[in-house]
């Protein structure tokens, strides 16, 4: 069948259109559905009973109000003077151990001293949409005593129904540093922000804002790597928190897991580590640890690779020393082992603090790297059926 | 995982192959391959990855339909006859002409970051005029690419570059000169190698065969679309924080009602939507081949495909990457656009820099052998664009084989520039 010379015929070309027409019509349809169900689900958190605000990034930016950037920031005041903490996950919603560490926390924190805040979903939008080209799974399950716990995994950037078009360059506020065009929906690359510029350049500011009304004395971002990207497994520390991060590096180093510590660089702008500190008072630290599912060369795109983190070809590729952190296909990098690698990391960022800036002190307690070892993630979080309704939120 | 995802790689290409056969079709041969792949890893028919991956391109084929009809709209108003004239009848020299139709290739993709856009919108100028200067069909087209390529490469936007950086937390600096004099290189020895032995027409027998401009054509009629449009993207990337965004499909949007307004000729509604019919009709296959290649790239990811290419290319020892950069950098390019810089330019950033090399030049060196794979298979958006716009008639083989020596040129200084970056540094 040559298709060029069916189409000489008006017939057949029209009754092709015409087939073509309904294929593209149901094939639209059954995506479709599939878009609207990642779009639209609501991940569920039980907040542990120390919760004491609720408030929304639009309480610090009320241009997001309405908008699907707007997210909730959970606050826990212990009534105590001390210092404060700012922790944020899924700014990359592509990497969702961060907003699992983030839910882990809200569902079991414990504030003696000062107050934490936490804002589980940097990225709302990010996060309601697959990430193009690389065939993610729409959601990953937590397995709990009360049933799996389903969470959205998103892509990269803020969701192009938000925010479009792109650019065909990304020129960073207020630097001017040229980055790439799809940058412009990437939140970490768009600090400090502006309140007038774009969707994500507002979220970012909002954050700033928070940081600066809050008096945020620590403030820690959550990512995760692939293990070829050199800063894995990783603090990334703006100058003045470059101290407590080395020490609190070392320490886990000692006690737990392997954690490297860098320099945030001054060349490379519209980081949160860069800019949080640059233009807040704020001590900046990033956080990376090693998810081989956005590893560009591991296999099948499974659910499974995302929650064990089991890869033959990531193991290749570290046998060949191409990895940043040690790997094995035996072990791989499950959830767990991601989600317990942020809980103490920021614990001991925590800590660190209070040990280098006495003033700034905050006690707190969430679960750590060597509880999630013994009992895993779902073992955290708590049955929503059976909450106090007040402390169940849906987002 | 290396027996099952190279079943589903041959069972992938075998299909490809076969349906090209049979239906002559590209673009349905690259969703059957994307539909077999997804069979064979065993994902039943993954609607969702299928749809999702039909997004991949979609701003590219925008861009490419909004471009085509300004360029159809502007030629129809007769600006592109007009500025034709104007210009042989003002240079004599036909190597001053060579330059000039090179630099006015070069500088809508240096500022925008696709080759695509500088043949949409000054291709069809170009290659009236060298067509003139006595370059055959087939050199004709060869310049357009070769210059579209370049252009794409060259600073301020290189996408491919922007793309590694991004994806490596390097810094989009110093990378000027590190593309600027290759290109530069290439650039001179392509106008010397097309332009050898061409030999110009006569001002007077050019002037007759060129249609008349239309009554009432200026140069402010010819300047206005094109500075409207120039004026956008200078806007968008000089005063960014005073602009929307607008994007690039938009931009052409605007500055054809610009064309349609500095008509001077009637043209009646009718007469602009029968254009705009036929310019859909010739940019359908473009834009159905960067819509399929998205789910094709899709299940390529879903089925651990895309793993296994990238894992055999990185993990070859370093001298097999200096022998094969050439043919696996390119065809992913071919396969992947823009993806290539993330799938194998990001790894091979972190690999060389594990051995102490400079990844600023290491970046530039793949930023400038990516684009010799857009007259690759299967997507070869570049060279399709080129032949079309041209109007090239002969063998698509006869079109690769008239670019041969000027990609090839490019490929050996980019991988000069590989083999050993640290000579390059001074270039920073």
């Amino acid at each position: 069948m040559n298709i060029k010379a069916t189409l000489s015929n008006p017939k057949a070309r029209a009754g092709l259109k015409a087939a073509f027409l309904a294929l593209a019509l149901l094939l639209a349809f059954l995506a479709g559905r599939e878009f609207h169900e990642l779009r639209h689900y609501e991940e569920t958190v039980v907040s542990a009973p120390g919760l004491t605000e609720r408030k929304m990034l639009s309480d610090y930016l009320a241009s997001l109000e309405g908008t699907w950037m707007d997210s909730p920031v959970f606050v826990y005041d212990s009534g105590v003077p001390g210092g404060s903490v700012f922790v944020m996950g899924n700014v990359h919603p592509y990497e969702p151990a961060t907003s699992l560490a983030a839910y882990i926390i809200m569902e079991n924190i414990k504030v003696s001293k000062g107050k934490v805040f936490v804002l589980p979903q940097g990225n709302r939008s990010a996060s309601t949409t697959g990430m193009l080209a690389n065939a993610y799974p729409k959601f990953f399950s937590v397995p709990t005593s009360f049933g799996a716990k389903k969470y959205r995994l998103g892509d990269r950037g803020t969701n192009p129904l938000d925010q479009w078009p792109d650019p065909f360059t990304y020129v960073n506020y207020p630097s001017r540093q040229n980055l790439a065009y799809q940058d412009i929906r990437n939140m970490n690359r768009t600090y400090p922000g502006r309140p007038d510029g774009t969707l994500t350049e507002r979220a970012a500011y909002a954050v700033m804002e928070l940081i600066r009304r809050e008096k945020i004395d620590l403030a820690i971002d959550m990512h995760e790597a692939s293990l070829m990207y050199p800063v894995v497994g990783t603090y990334v520390a703006h100058d003045r928190s470059f101290d407590l991060a080395m020490m609190a590096a070392m320490t886990l180093t000692a006690g737990s897991f392997d954690m490297k510590c860098e320099s945030s660089p001054k060349g490379l702008r519209g980081l949160s580590h860069r800019e949080w500190g640059d233009y807040s008072d704020t001590l900046a630290v990033l956080m990376e640890t090693p998810e081989p599912f956005i590893d560009r060369v591991v296999g099948p795109m499974t659910e499974q690779l995302f929650t064990e983190g089991k890869d033959e070809f990531l193991d290749v590729a570290a046998r060949h020393g191409l990895t940043y952190v040690p790997y094995s296909y035996e072990t791989g990098a499950p959830l767990w082992y991601r989600c317990g690698r942020h809980l103490s990391g920021a614990l001991e960022a925590v800590a660190q603090m209070g040990a280098f800036f006495p003033e700034k002190e905050v006690l707190v307690e969430w679960p750590g790297y060597e509880e999630l070892k013994e009992h895993d993630c779902g073992y955290f979080l708590h049955d929503p059926g059976k909450a106090d309704p007040k402390l169940v939120f849906k987002q | 995982m290396y027996l099952t995802t190279s079943l589903i790689l041959a069972a992938m290409a075998a299909s490809f192959a076969l349906a090209s056969w049979k239906l002559k079709s590209p673009e349905l041969s690259m969703a059957i391959a994307a539909v077999v792949g997804a069979l064979a890893g065993g994902l039943g028919f993954p609607t969702r990855i299928l749809v999702e991956g039909l997004f991949t391109n979609l701003d590219l084929a925008i861009l490419f339909v909004c471009a085509s009809v300004f360029v159809n709209v502007y030629s129809y108003t007769g600006a592109m006859n007009a500025v034709t004239r104007k210009l042989v009848r003002s240079v004599d020299s036909k190597w001053l002409l060579l330059v000039f139709m090179a630099i006015f290739m070069l500088i809508p993709g240096a500022l925008t970051g696709a080759g695509s856009v500088s043949i949409f919108v000054v291709g069809t100028l170009v290659s009236t005029v060298i067509r003139y200067m006595g370059l055959s069909e087939k050199k004709a087209v060869a310049f357009v690419f070769v210059f579209a390529i370049l252009s794409a490469a060259a600073p301020p936007i290189n996408l491919w570059t922007m793309l590694m950086t991004a994806q490596a937390n390097m810094p989009y600096v110093g990378f000027t000169k590190l593309l600027a004099l290759p290109i530069l290189l290439v650039g001179a020895f392509t106008i010397v190698y097309l332009g050898w032995g061409a030999k110009r027409e006569s001002k007077e027998k050019i002037l007759a065969e060129l249609p008349e401009a239309p009554e009432g054509m200026n140069w402010f009629r010819i300047l206005c679309p094109l500075a409207v449009l120039a004026g956008l993207i200078l806007l968008s990337l000089y005063l960014p924080f005073s602009v929307p965004v607008l994007g690039l499909p938009l931009m052409f949007v605007l500055a054809t009602i610009v064309a349609v307004l500095c008509n001077p000729r009637k043209a009646t509604i009718k007469d602009y939507y029968e254009l705009i019919g036929r310019t859909m009709e010739q940019v359908f296959p473009l834009v159905a081949t960067v819509i399929s290649v998205g789910a094709l790239v899709n299940v390529i990811a879903a089925t651990g495909v895309r793993g296994l290419i990238g894992i055999t290319f990185v993990t070859l020892p370093i001298a097999w990457i200096y022998l094969t950069a050439l043919l696996f950098c390119p065809f992913a390019q071919g396969a992947l656009s823009y993806g290539s810089a993330i799938i194998l330019g990001t790894p091979l950033i972190f690999l060389f820099n594990a051995r102490g090399m400079n990844t600023t030049v290491v970046a530039a060196a793949l930023s400038l052998i990516f684009p010799i794979g857009d007259c690759l298979p299967p997507s070869r958006i570049v060279g399709r664009i080129s032949c079309e716009t041209v109007g090239y008639a002969g063998s698509y083989m006869s079109f690769l084989k008239q670019i041969a020596l000027p990609v090839l040129l490019l490929g050996a200084l980019a991988l000069a520039m590989l083999v050993a970056p640290n000579s390059f540094s001074f270039l920073k």
